[in-house]
């Protein structure tokens, strides 16, 4: 009991049961399973997104970059497919990209020591630019075909499985078991909540604050590679915004600001509420132009939710630790 | 000896190390561009209003806050003034109101923020969503442009002595804003909460209060910048300040208005808003294509940080100052308030 009450992601699953309760009443067609598959396809390059951002969260900074890395690494992905590089390779280079990146604003961020809200913040203008320059401001069209469309989910690779659900599903469970099974894991979730303890206590705090930023760069050069399929065209100007709701659903997620606290199933949970708004306000019928209102509101009040749940799990662990003495 | 000591005492003051860099890339345009003094003027009348949000950007971010809701608040502002004005209201009528609407989203922002323990950045991404939503909702409702009052135009394109007049209204805004931090007892107030707001706590400040306050600023000087926007543009689109939160938050840092709070000013930030701003103008008038311009801010970000920081260092290492008193505006001998 007390180990599931302290568990970032209960908030969230309140909220989800709220919020799929609400909709289950209201609209008829909501729990079908090609409802479910629908909203849900929309949602897997923001799911990793989502990932990346809580690892570099629990490790205490913030990555405003993987908006733009994600447009980056589809622009990459869309322009070497273009001149007839084998998928693979594409492939390689765009996480390679991604990689380097996420690198750079680690080093931008321990090395040089910039703050990680303007580091981050000018790598994002720095790769959107970069994708400016380079597509001339016009967007990037005709490198589709049967193997990109199934990349970015439009064709399934066997009846209702996509590739973007695979690969959110295998990061999801390979960076779940980073965070809990290895010593790395151990060492992120240390440097998040304290950051001169840990170094006092011997381990190398620049190397694992810089590994976080690698490992949100990769899932940006992912996310971007499903886009670049999803999108079927890539404008210079498509990550406008994702790094928003990247962190909108880490939050939702349980993850802290502080440091020190996150899930991977959180950050999935918390992207799954925001796309479930989306598709509840749109089943209702009420116009689009409302949805970042709501996003909003949502947001509001998962916050709240955690907020709740922290102060009963104060409380029931306040009371059980009294009675014990 | 003196002049040295002078020098270091000098470029320790916050925002003063980034204002010479902004001599310095003015006088360099102006050496290459012999032009660019005409347009000078032209394009900082553009960039009034993120010039205020710049400095409502750095007030909350001395207090130890951030808000990212100001760009989009600024856009809701300068789309209820058009609404307002379209729809017949007298001219200062509609412009209150759009300032009202920022004060409205700056206390919305200190309310959620003091009153329910939510973080800030939280808090304010619900609220750039929501001012940007609302925004998005009253562009599709009716169209906002169109406006014909003689006055309202006048606030951006009318001039006194040759001066348009928004750099008036904005410089006294601006003045204003760098006498409160800097001598009122609300800006002690702010420095220190930035610097510890536990700290601020234990002597008796109401913390709560303060963090409301330095919402609600930054709220109104987006509004005051909606308003400007308006008056500038002519007409207002869906996504109108959309970035430019980011935008300021950057000209704020570069002016060296420190992310962990409790250090800065109005001027500096200024200084740091005006210095991007130049930059991108100062590349256009070069010949350096649009395109170029997000690495271009990016760059002038980390170099301008990256030198402030240094300045600081230096400056510390070698003044006589100790820290405590280069955190905060240089004070009086003999004030111990």
């Amino acid at each position: 009991m007390k180990k599931f009450l302290s568990d970032p992601i209960l908030g969230v699953i309140i909220l989800l049961l709220l919020v799929g309760g609400v909709a289950s009443f209201t609209v008829d067609v909501f729990f079908t399973l090609q409802n479910f598959t629908n909203f849900l396809s929309g949602s897997y390059f923001v799911m990793l997104l989502a990932m990346g951002m809580t690892v570099v969260l629990i490790s205490g900074g913030i990555d405003l970059s993987i908006g733009a890395v994600m447009a980056l690494c589809a622009g990459i992905v869309a322009k070497l497919a273009l001149q007839g590089m084998s998928v693979p390779l594409v492939i390689v280079c765009a996480l390679a990209v991604g990689a380097f990146v996420g690198c750079l604003n680690g080093l931008l961020v321990t090395v040089v020591g910039l703050p990680d809200f303007i580091a981050t913040l000018a790598m994002s203008a720095f790769a959107t630019g970069i994708l400016f320059i380079w597509t001339k401001g016009t967007p990037i069209v005709g490198y589709m075909d049967e193997t990109y469309k199934q990349i970015g989910g439009l064709a399934p690779i066997y009846r209702g499985v996509t590739v973007p659900m695979v690969t959110a599903i295998v990061i999801a469970f390979a960076l779940g078991a980073m965070l809990k099974k290895t010593k790395f894991g151990v060492h992120l979730f240390s440097v998040g909540s304290n950051r001169l303890a840990t170094r006092q206590s011997g381990i190398n705090v620049t190397k694992i604050r810089i590994l976080a930023y690698v490992i949100s760069g990769v899932c940006a050069a992912l996310s971007g590679i499903i886009m670049a399929g999803r999108n079927t065209t890539v404008p210079p100007d498509l990550g406008g915004g994702y790094e928003v709701l990247a962190i909108a659903a880490a939050l939702i997620g349980g993850a802290s600001l502080m440091g020190g606290r996150g899930r991977i199933l959180g950050a999935i949970l918390g992207e799954v509420v925001l796309a479930m708004t989306i598709n509840i306000i749109n089943l209702l019928g009420v116009p689009s132009s409302y949805q970042k209102i709501f996003i909003g509101g949502i947001l509001l009040l998962a916050v709240l939710v955690n907020q709740f749940v922290i102060s009963l799990r104060t409380k029931i662990l306040m009371r059980s630790t009294n009675k014990k003495s | 000896m003196k002049f040295k000591n002078f020098f270091f005492r000098s470029v320790s003051i916050t925002g003063i190390p980034i204002f010479g860099l902004l001599i310095f890339i003015v006088a360099l345009f102006q050496f290459i561009v012999p032009i660019f003094n005409a347009t000078v003027g032209d394009y900082i009348t553009n960039l009034v209003p993120v010039l205020l949000l710049t400095v409502g950007a750095a007030i909350v971010i001395i207090g130890g806050s951030i808000d990212l809701s100001i760009g989009t608040v600024c856009g809701l502002s300068a789309g209820i003034t058009m609404w307002t004005l379209a729809s017949g209201l007298p001219t200062a009528l509609s412009i209150l109101l759009g300032i009202a609407t920022g004060a409205f989203f700056g206390l919305l922002n200190g309310f959620i923020i003091t009153k329910f323990g939510i973080n800030d950045f939280i808090a304010t991404l619900a609220t750039l969503n929501i001012s940007g939503g609302l925004l998005i909702v009253l562009s599709q409702a009716t169209d906002l442009y169109g406006a014909e009052s003689e006055f309202f135009t006048s606030l951006v394109y009318g001039s006194f002595f040759g001066i348009p007049t928004s750099f008036f209204i904005a410089g006294a805004i601006i003045l204003l804003m760098q006498f409160l931090l800097l001598k009122t007892i609300l800006g002690r107030r702010i420095f220190a909460m930035g610097n510890s707001g536990a700290a601020a706590n234990v002597a008796g400040i109401n913390v709560r209060n303060v963090k409301l306050a330095t919402f609600v600023l930054s709220g109104t000087l987006a509004g005051c910048a909606g308003v400007l926007l308006a008056a500038r543009l002519g007409g207002v689109q869906a996504f109108l300040g959309l970035g430019y939160e980011f935008t300021a938050i950057a000209g704020a840092v570069v002016g060296g208005v420190s992310l962990a709070g409790g250090r800065g000013s109005a001027a500096a930030a200024l200084a740091g808003g005006l210095f991007i701003g130049t930059l991108a103008q100062g590349l256009q008038l070069i010949g350096v294509e649009p395109i170029f311009f997000g690495i271009v801010s990016g760059l002038a970000l980390i170099i301008g940080v990256i030198f402030d920081q240094k300045i600081q260092d230096i400056g510390q290492l070698r003044s006589r100052f100790d820290s405590r008193v280069l955190a905060q505006p240089p004070r009086k001998e003999g004030d111990h308030g």
